[in-house]
């Protein structure tokens, strides 16, 4: 599957204006005018809303105009013409989705069990499945990211990481 | 020379084994996050800082800063060996550092790439030294309209300067004030574009932002570009880092000129990154070797770098005499000031002349200290570089994410740097740019209280911004800023139509 870049241009410019808007609404819940106490709090955030769709707008425009002007002068063979490129092709974006997705797991999991075990099963997973090391070298690899971070944030910083149950079962807070 | 003097003092703050010491972990930590592609200078700062907090701030903003030189500096190792920019401001150096490389004089290039940047970062450092209690002494009559039309200004020369779309650049500092307006209001108390979240009543930490926008979403961006090695060996040998040394004087012209582009781009927020490119295109077009440019050409080192590094200083006297950071990482530092209960600005030269001084000490050591080290890591960082990408990649993604949560310990934060990371991702290929981004985020709550505070005083009156010389001038010099664009594509559209009949007449 392949993305092509005026698709993204446009969700994107589509999204930020959506954000804009949703920005707009949820600033005149605090009131966007002209208060006892000088402005209300939504009135600086509800110009930067509109700011923000003015933005996008524009920035919509301007790919359409880019592209579709780019089009009848390609035909002619013209130089200086915009081609159609891609924002990405399809095995990049899979290698993307591969590295993504067990990183949204480990967050899952670290939220659910803390961080030590997520970023255990993480490492092994990556090194095991990604990188394809042996079983015994990639439980090595993980077990010494856990204690190599153990050590820096619990012992030299003193800024304790998410324990979850389990590590808390075996009393280790 | 009041400024004598307190340097002097600076020194002997700075100069101790403790500090020394603290340059020294800065110096390395901030070269490996150079060299890794996928951890910047605005993300390591970041990274570090939350594990600053308990530090006394002196020593705190001396290991911050040191991280950065090393960042800087670091970003050029991988650039000359790999052709690949460790940081987005070591780009042009690739251009003639890889060359050169391959050509087998990999130390030559290496060696001519830190000692320019050295000179660069000294000449930023002077520049500091010399102009930053003036900058503060004259800020010091600023009162609110005059810090909004500041604000106004760096957030209209982004728009001016920035180069890509103008649009993209306003779509971008206007996210990152919505994101500083998140969460509690300081004036009224209400909870602002909350939606109900909970979570989000505390606002959305600038830190997770830079960690999601330049840490994951960089990350992302290395997987989609493909990460191969095509790494050139080198054996230092000191004879040829002396006798380079030596040869670094003869291109004086372009060491001053860059130094002058990057303090420019540094002073004003244009950033290394931008200071780089542009003193490469210059060198380009006015040194006689220019056409060598490219194919190895020791002028096309030395530009980028000089200007890449001094800007890279340079970029910490606004944030310190004006409370306006000139780059990404000024801004993740001076949000670290005000955490330490420090605030950037005027104010601060008088209040904390102790941490001001030390720090500007600090840069003159800390750069030395990073030039020395840079080089003598080289074969460290290169033999590290060949590690593969698939173990390197998710290392460099679990510090990401414990960065995130250590930020206030939560794992929701986890969860909002993910979803940055994307956005990062997404808008660095779409050249949107990050920087005013993340500038906005930092400056948020300032530029808004400037603003209230000036029409409450004016009774909701725009006219405040122009009453009075000094605004005035600021909101003028910031509304050209902004026209900026209109003008050259005004300018570019008569020019084309010029050459179109020029081309029809000749035809």
């Amino acid at each position: 599957m392949e993305i092509s870049r005026k698709t993204m241009e446009v969700a994107t410019a589509v999204l930020t204006g959506s954000v804009g808007a949703l920005i707009c609404y949820g600033s005149t819940e605090n009131g966007i005018g002209w208060g006892p106490g000088g402005p209300e709090p939504g009135y600086f955030p509800f110009g930067i809303g509109c700011l923000i769709l003015l933005g996008s707008l524009a920035t919509l425009a301007q790919t359409f105009w880019k592209y579709a002007g780019a089009r009848p002068e390609a035909a002619h063979g013209v130089s200086g013409a915009v081609p159609e490129e891609p924002f990405i092709n399809g095995t990049r974006l899979r290698l993307l989705v591969a590295f993504v997705l067990p990183i949204v797991a480990m967050t899952a999991i670290s939220a659910w069990l803390g961080l030590y075990i997520g970023m255990g099963l993480y490492i092994f997973y990556t090194m095991r499945v990604s990188a394809g090391f042996r079983t015994l070298t990639s439980l090595a690899t993980a077990l010494l990211v856990i204690a190599v971070n153990f050590v820096v944030f619990e012992k030299l910083f003193m800024v304790p990481l998410l324990k979850g149950p389990i590590l808390e079962y075996f009393g280790i807070y | 020379m009041g400024n004598f003097g307190q340097l002097m003092d600076g020194f002997v703050v700075a100069l101790t084994m403790h500090h020394v010491m603290i340059m020294v972990i800065g110096v390395l930590l901030g070269l490996v996050v150079g060299v890794l592609p996928g951890l910047g200078a605005p993300n390591g700062v970041s990274l570090l800082l939350p594990l600053t907090f308990t530090m006394d701030p002196i020593a705190a903003i001396i290991l911050l800063t040191s991280m950065y030189w090393g960042a800087l500096f670091g970003g050029s190792t991988t650039s000359i060996l790999f052709n690949i920019p460790g940081e987005p401001s070591s780009v042009a150096t690739t251009f003639d550092g890889h060359p050169m490389a391959k050509q087998g004089e990999a130390v030559r290039a290496l060696t001519l790439a830190f000692g320019s940047a050295g000179f660069g970062a000294m000449v930023g450092v002077v520049v500091i030294t010399l102009l930053s209690g003036w900058v503060a002494n004259f800020a010091l009559q600023f009162g609110s309209p005059e810090y909004f039309a500041v604000y106004f200004m760096a957030f209209a020369s982004f728009i001016g300067m920035a180069g890509g779309s103008p649009f993209k650049t306003l779509v971008c500092i206007m996210l990152g004030l919505a994101v500083g307006t998140v969460g509690m209001d300081t004036i009224s108390g209400e909870g602002r574009l909350t939606f109900g979240i909970t979570q989000l009543t505390n606002g959305i930490s600038f830190l997770i932002v830079v960690i999601g926008l330049f840490g994951i979403g960089e990350l992302l961006l290395t997987i989609d570009e493909g990460y191969k090695f095509d790494g050139v060996k080198a054996k230092l040998s000191l004879r040829v880092i002396l006798r380079t040394l030596a040869e670094l004087p003869r291109y004086w012209v372009t060491l001053l000129r860059s130094a002058l582009i990057g303090c420019w781009m540094g002073i004003t927020p244009g950033g290394p990154t931008a200071a780089s490119f542009m003193s490469y295109a210059l060198g380009k077009r006015f040194s006689r070797r220019g056409k060598y440019f490219g194919k190895g050409e020791p002028e096309g080192i030395v530009a980028p770098e000089t200007a890449d590094h001094s800007a890279g200083s340079c970029a910490l006297l606004p944030m310190l005499a004006l409370g306006v950071p000139g780059s990404a990482t000024a801004a993740v530092m001076m949000g670290g000031l005000m955490i330490w209960g420090l605030s950037p600005g005027p104010m601060l030269f008088t209040t904390r002349p102790d941490f001001v001084w030390g720090l500007i000490a600090s840069m003159y050591l800390g750069n030395v200290i990073a030039v020395v080290l840079v080089l003598a890591t080289v074969p460290i960082f290169a033999w590290i570089l060949r590690a593969p990408f698939t173990v390197v990649g998710p290392l460099i993604a679990i510090v990401c994410l414990i960065g995130a949560y250590t930020v206030s310990n939560h794992v929701f934060d986890i969860w909002v740097a993910l979803g940055f990371g994307l956005v990062g991702y997404v808008f660095k290929k779409l050249e949107y740019p990050l920087a005013p981004f993340v500038l906005a985020v930092v400056l948020g709550d300032k530029a808004e209280d400037a603003f209230r505070q000036s029409m409450l005083s004016s009774g909701g009156s725009l006219s405040v911004f122009f009453e009075g010389s000094l605004v005035a001038t600021m909101m003028g010099i910031g509304i050209l800023l902004l026209s900026l664009p209109l003008i050259t594509a005004l300018f570019g559209a008569l020019f084309r139509r010029g050459r179109e009949e020029g081309q029809t007449h000749s035809s």
